[in-house]
Formats: C-alpha cells, sequence, structure tokens
C-alpha cells in the first residue's frame, strides 16, 4: 500500500503541475486552451532531441524546451486566441481552434525525418524514447519494502516550489494583481489602464511554460517521450482536475491533481484493475454533485 | 461491297488471331509487359504501432525494388503505395475503402495492428478484395474475419504467425527450462493484439503447471503504468506475461526492475522487433518471445534477403520487415501466375486470390504455403532480447 501511496503523490505531482496551465488560462479567459496537451509534449520532445540530436547538457535542454513552450504561448495567443477574441466569438471557437493547432503540433513532431530537428522518431522506428541513461545520476533507494527513485522523488518538491512561486506571483506582484484584474473584469481592468492584451498573452505564456515543464519532469520521470503523452491520458484528466479543484483556481488544480492520483491508485487497490477507472471517475461524479463548483470554486471575483 | 466483306473478314481473322495468342500465353507474359500491378498496404507508420508499421514498409519496398529491378512481374511493374493509418481503427477502414474503390488497388496488405485489422479485413472481404496481413497475429483474423460469423473468408490472407501458436510455444519452452509455478499477466484492455494475447495466456498456462496469481488490466493510454506494475511485484510471481504492444512492454519492464523485481519476462509478438528490445534496453534482457523469424535462420532466401536489407537501410532487418518482404514476394508471385487481364479488375482480384492459395515459394520466413485457412504454418523461433537492442536464439520449433 505505501508504494502504491508513493505512486499516487509522484503521479499527482504530473497532474496537478499540468492542470495548473489548464487553470489558469481558463482563470483569465473562460477559455479551454486544448493545446496544452501538445504543448506539454512539445516540452518533452524539444528537450529530447537537443539532448540527443545536439549534444546539449538537460539544464540547457530543459530551459530551451522550457523556452521553446513559452513561445508556443505566443503563436496560441496570436493565432488561436487574439483573433477570435477581437471577431467577439464565442468560447467553442477558441476551443476548436486550439485543438486544431494541437493536432498540427503533434503531426509536426511525429512526421520529423532523419537530419529534421525530431529525427529521434524515427531514428530506430520507435515512436516513444526515454533521455539517456547516464544523463542524470537516478539512483534508486529501497527502504522499508518501498521503492523510491530519485527522479520521481524529484518530481514532488519540484511541483511544490513552482506552485508557491506561482501563488506568490499571483497573490503579491503587479504582474499578478493585473492578471486577476483582468480575470474579474478585462474591460474594468482596460478602463483602469491595463493593457489586457499584453495580460493576457503573458498568462498564456506562463501557462505554457509550466507546460512544459510538466512534459520534461514527466519525460524524465517516466521514461516515455513519443507525440501522444500529452493527449492520450493526461489530457482528459487534467479537465476533470480542474473540474474537481474549482474551475480556475491554481490551489485547485494542486489539490485536485494530487486527489484524482490518490483516488485512481486507492480505486486499483481495493477494487482491483478491472473497474479502478470508473470507480474514480465515480468518486469524483458524486463529489461533483455534491459540490458543483469544485472544492475550491469560486465566484468569478475570487478565480486565481 | 465484296471488298468491304473481305476486309471485315480479314479484321475478323486478325481479332480472332490477337485473342488466340493472348489465350495460350499461359502465364499472361505478353499481355503483363508494359502494365502495373497496383498494391496498397496500410501500415501503422506513426502511433502505437509505429513500432512496427516502418519496419514492414522497408521491407516491402526492398521486394518491390527487387522485382521491378528483375524485370518486374512477368514485364509489369509493381507500384506499391503505402498509407499510414496512425494507428486509428477508423482512419485504417477509411484508408481500404478508398485504396479499394477509388484507387482501384489490385490487392492490399495490412493493416499492421490486430486492432485495425478487425475493421479493415471483414471489409476487404465484403469488396471482394484480396488482402494480405503481414503483421496481425491476434484470435479470428484468418479464416473467420466477420466473427462471430465463422464462415471462412475468402479474400482475407496472413503471412504472420499467429499468437495461438506462438504463446504456447513459447510458455511450454520456458516451462521445460525453468519450471516456473507461478505468473501475473498484465494486459491492456482496449486494445485487440493484447487482450487476445491475454486470453491465450489465460488459456494456456494451466496446462503447464502455472498458477495465474492476477490479471492485470489497464487501458493502452495509461501515462503512468507504475500502479499497475506494483501491483503484479507484490504478487511475487516467477513470470510476468505482458501481451501489449508498442512502447509498453519496455514501460512495464523498465518500471518492475525498478521495483527490484527479478523474475523472467514472457511476451508476445509485440516484443519481436529491436525497437522495443532497444527501449528495454539492460531492464529487458533475458525476455522471451516467439517468433516468425529469426535474422541467423538458415533457409535459402534468408542470407540473400538480410544482406540487402543491411545494404539498402544500413541496419537489421527484423520479423516485420521480413513478413512484410514476403507479403510482396507472395503477391508477385501469385500476380505472375493468375493470367491478369489488367482490363476486368474485380475479375484480377478474383483470379490474384485463387493464386494466392497456391503460393509455394521460398521466403526469408521459409518455405511458404498457405494453409486451407489461409494462416501460415512455419517454423516458430523462440528469442531473448539480449539487453542491447537485439536478440539472441534460444530454441527452434519445427512446424510439426
Amino acid at each position: 500500500m505505501g508504494q502504491q501511496v508513493l505512486n499516487a503523490i509522484f503521479i499527482g505531482s504530473i497532474y496537478a503541475l499540468f492542470a495548473v496551465g489548464y487553470t489558469l488560462v481558463f482563470g483569465v479567459l473562460d477559455i479551454l486552451n486544448l493545446a496544452h496537451s501538445a504543448v506539454f509534449m512539445l516540452g518533452a520532445a524539444v528537450t529530447y532531441s537537443l539532448v540527443v540530436n545536439y549534444n546539449q547538457s538537460f539544464v540547457v535542454a530543459a530551459v530551451l524546451g522550457i523556452a521553446a513552450c513559452a513561445f508556443m504561448g505566443l503563436v496560441i495567443e496570436y493565432v488561436c486566441l487574439r483573433p477570435l477574441r477581437r471577431r467577439r466569438a464565442p468560447p467553442i471557437a477558441a476551443l476548436i481552434s486550439t485543438i486544431g493547432l494541437a493536432l498540427i503540433i503533434v503531426a509536426a513532431v511525429e512526421q520529423g525525418r532523419p537530419g529534421s530537428f525530431f529525427a529521434w522518431l524515427w531514428v530506430d522506428g520507435a515512436n516513444s524514447v526515454r533521455f539517456p541513461p547516464n544523463m542524470l545520476p537516478n539512483p534508486t533507494w529501497h527502504v522499508a519494502g518501498l521503492t523510491l527513485e530519485a527522479t520521481k522523488v524529484a518530481v514532488v518538491p519540484i511541483t511544490l516550489a513552482l506552485m508557491l512561486v506561482l501563488g506568490y506571483v499571483i497573490r503579491f506582484t503587479q504582474f499578478g494583481r493585473g492578471l486577476r484584474a483582468v480575470a474579474e473584469n478585462p474591460r474594468a481592468a482596460s478602463l483602469m489602464g491595463l493593457d489586457v492584451d499584453r495580460m493576457i498573452a503573458l498568462t498564456v505564456v506562463l501557462s505554457s511554460a509550466l507546460g512544459g515543464v510538466a512534459g520534461i519532469l514527466f519525460g524524465l520521470a517516466l521514461s516515455d517521450i513519443s507525440p501522444y503523452i500529452g493527449r492520450d491520458s493526461l489530457e482528459i484528466r487534467g479537465l476533470a482536475v480542474i473540474v474537481l479543484g474549482g474551475m480556475g483556481s491554481v490551489p485547485g488544480a494542486v489539490v485536485g491533481g494530487y486527489l484524482l492520483g490518490l483516488i485512481e491508485v486507492l480505486a486499483l487497490v481495493q477494487f482491483g484493475s478491472n473497474v479502478h477507472a470508473g470507480v474514480a471517475f465515480a468518486a469524483l461524479f458524486l463529489m461533483l454533485v455534491l459540490r458543483p463548483q469544485g472544492l475550491f470554486g469560486a465566484q468569478l471575483h475570487e478565480r486565481l | 461491297m465484296k471488298r468491304e466483306r473481305i476486309i471485315l473478314g480479314l479484321l475478323a481473322v486478325l481479332v480472332l488471331a490477337a485473342c488466340g495468342t493472348t489465350s495460350t500465353s499461359g502465364g499472361g507474359g505478353n499481355s503483363y509487359a508494359g502494365k502495373t500491378i497496383k498494391l496498397g498496404a496500410i501500415l501503422s507508420i506513426t502511433g502505437a504501432g509505429g513500432v512496427y508499421g516502418p519496419q514492414s514498409r522497408d521491407g516491402m519496398n526492398l521486394a518491390v525494388n527487387e522485382i521491378n529491378k528483375a524485370g518486374g512481374v512477368n514485364g509489369a511493374m509493381i507500384s506499391l503505395t503505402v498509407n499510414d493509418d496512425a494507428s486509428d481503427k477508423a482512419q485504417s477502414a477509411r484508408l481500404a475503402q478508398t485504396m479499394i474503390e477509388q484507387d482501384q488497388d489490385l490487392a492490399l496488405l495490412g493493416p499492421t495492428l490486430s486492432n485495425s485489422a478487425v475493421g479493415v479485413h471483414p471489409l476487404a472481404e465484403s469488396l471482394k478484395t484480396p488482402i494480405l496481413a503481414v503483421s496481425t497475429t491476434g484470435i479470428h483474423i484468418v479464416p473467420d474475419c466477420n466473427f462471430p460469423d465463422t464462415t471462412p473468408c475468402k479474400y482475407v490472407f496472413r503471412d504472420s504467425l499467429g499468437e495461438e501458436t506462438a504463446i504456447p510455444d513459447n510458455i511450454k519452452s520456458y516451462v521445460e527450462d525453468k519450471h516456473p509455478s507461478t505468473g501475473v499477466l498484465l494486459v491492456a484492455q482496449d486494445d485487440k493484439f493484447s487482450s487476445d494475447g491475454g486470453t491465450i495466456v489465460q488459456n494456456t498456462v494451466g496446462q503447464y503447471g502455472i498458477t495465474l496469481l492476477a490479471t492485470i488490466k489497464f487501458s493502452k493510454t495509461e501515462a503512468d503504468l507504475s500502479p499497475y506494475v506494483t501491483q503484479a511485484v507484490q504478487k511475487k510471481p516467477d513470470v510476468i506475461f505482458i501481451t501489449s504492444l508498442g512502447g509498453i512492454p519496455a514501460k512495464i519492464m523498465t518500471e518492475a526492475r525498478k521495483q527490484g523485481w527479478t523474475g523472467q519476462f514472457l511476451g508476445g509478438n509485440g516484443f519481436n522487433t529491436a525497437t522495443v528490445s532497444k527501449q528495454a534496453g539492460a531492464d529487458g534482457k533475458g525476455a522471451r518471445s516467439a517468433s516468425a523469424w529469426y535474422i541467423g535462420n538458415t533457409f535459402t532466401s534468408n542470407a540473400a534477403f538480410v544482406s540487402a536489407y543491411r545494404a539498402a537501410y544500413s541496419k537489421d532487418p527484423d520479423q516485420f520487415a521480413a513478413q512484410g518482404y514476403t507479403g510482396i514476394k507472395i503477391l508477385a508471385d501469385a500476380a505472375k501466375r493468375a493470367n491478369l487481364t489488367f482490363s476486368d479488375l474485380a475479375g484480377d482480384r478474383d483470379k490474384l486470390r485463387a493464386a494466392m492459395e497456391t503460393v509455394n515459394i521460398d521466403t526469408p520466413l521459409g518455405p511458404f504455403q498457405f494453409t486451407s485457412d489461409h494462416d501460415v504454418k512455419q517454423t516458430v523461433w523462440v528469442i531473448a532480447m539480449d539487453g542491447q537492442g537485439g536478440f539472441t536464439l534460444v530454441h527452434e520449433i519445427k512446424a510439426s
């Protein structure tokens, strides 16, 4: 059971980090950015390519990988969101445009040919690769019947530290105050002299950079980097996490992430693998029936 | 008037003579020259099956190039179009329909995954188009492609070794070597290949005295397999059976070794590519599976295939490349003997189908003939991952 709780804490960290990106954009724009799962994947893919194809150190590659995701955030804003916002398109339009961009990003990565930046896909005919084993020291400890792997253990404090920094930025910095003002009422924020478009662009960039961090940590700790790591199972779970935590709530996304990880693993242990996914999502449904606004559900003015 | 009759009469004689020339050509030699035999392959180049599809494609292209360079099939050139179904069942079926009806391919190869074959093969059968499976190993691929309707499918063939043969052979050989008593099965329940393999394991282990302590099911799209592996490892089995494909076997092996488990991995066709062996690395060392092909086999045409493949792609072929290569050779041999007209597509498809039933050629898989069920009967090679991305031979089991 102890090992399973560790498994839950670890995957819960990934869920939380992934979902925070979703919830940041939703909190400000009331829009689900469904390109987020592709940006998550891009972080891992760019970092891997820089390490393997361009012999960069992991740290340099990770920084550039996160920068690539932040840049992709700008693309999302300028290509998928801002033009539709200008035309007062309904939120569903942005949902579709971000799905489109996600498909393009995944296709671009999976079509990488020898000699191209994403050549890794085709080197061995593989579509799932891992970072070189000796890239970082990754000792595994066996303590009291528990297996502790360094990269997985590291994910938890990194996630919590990032969430604390993010919480501080949102609560106590000028940028954070601006962000909350835009989330509450963009028109009023604009009348008060805030550059709303700039604030939104910064939010999407921040969200995408966090998505990139989550992708890199996922690839590092789970030894799995492929064009599909965001799309296959994290996308739906990320949505579940932000609904559970309360749409637009950053603390909600963090708590929701860990809670979902825990519920899934407990359901697996208690009810077996045949039904655990159904049990886990039934539990989520029940919680939402009792508290439809989610755990940290708040009114609009309290978001973020 | 009289002169016109004479001219018409002469023309009639010439036409009859021409017909006579065609009909007496037997294998269709002269009528083939300058023609094109259009074949289409549906392969998973991307997605979960992308671990296997590229090698099948490379093997097929090698065979097409060899045949065309040697003058084609009675003078007709083979044109092969490979389409990527992205490992998606619906896309696979859409592609098949387009290739049969719009592109008017004479015959199809594929698809890569059994999960997609359950949609594609019945479609090809209903549209009376020969289709040759080159990597699908699940249950009900041949002859009952329309299962639960058990009427044998006339147009569906396969040159890939079914898991109903391979998995029991693998388990039997390991039991004879090491005498394990307990096992745990890890199976992706939302994938036909994996769940078919799981069913075969469940139905087989009892015969060899292995108690299955648990069957642990998960989704093929699961992000983190650690909780499932923890469940398996905590049962302390002698063997973990993995019937999944793509990157999943390597992920399970790596996680199980990290958690300190030192037992034996036994698997299915999902293990049988260097890509999976490379992904698993040292964690996969010793993992056993039964394969339809082994690089060092001494069949007549294998050495030439291996050397041509190495020359073309600067790497070793694997089982999927050998099966893809063999698939093209089978279709070329059938086309050679089918007396194709190149004007009546439906008729040509029927002729090709009939000719496929009597194929008898040497291939890298060994001497090849289809069984009456359109399946294979061949030597099985029990192989083990060598921990460095390759395989070593453990046992050779001759076809009985």
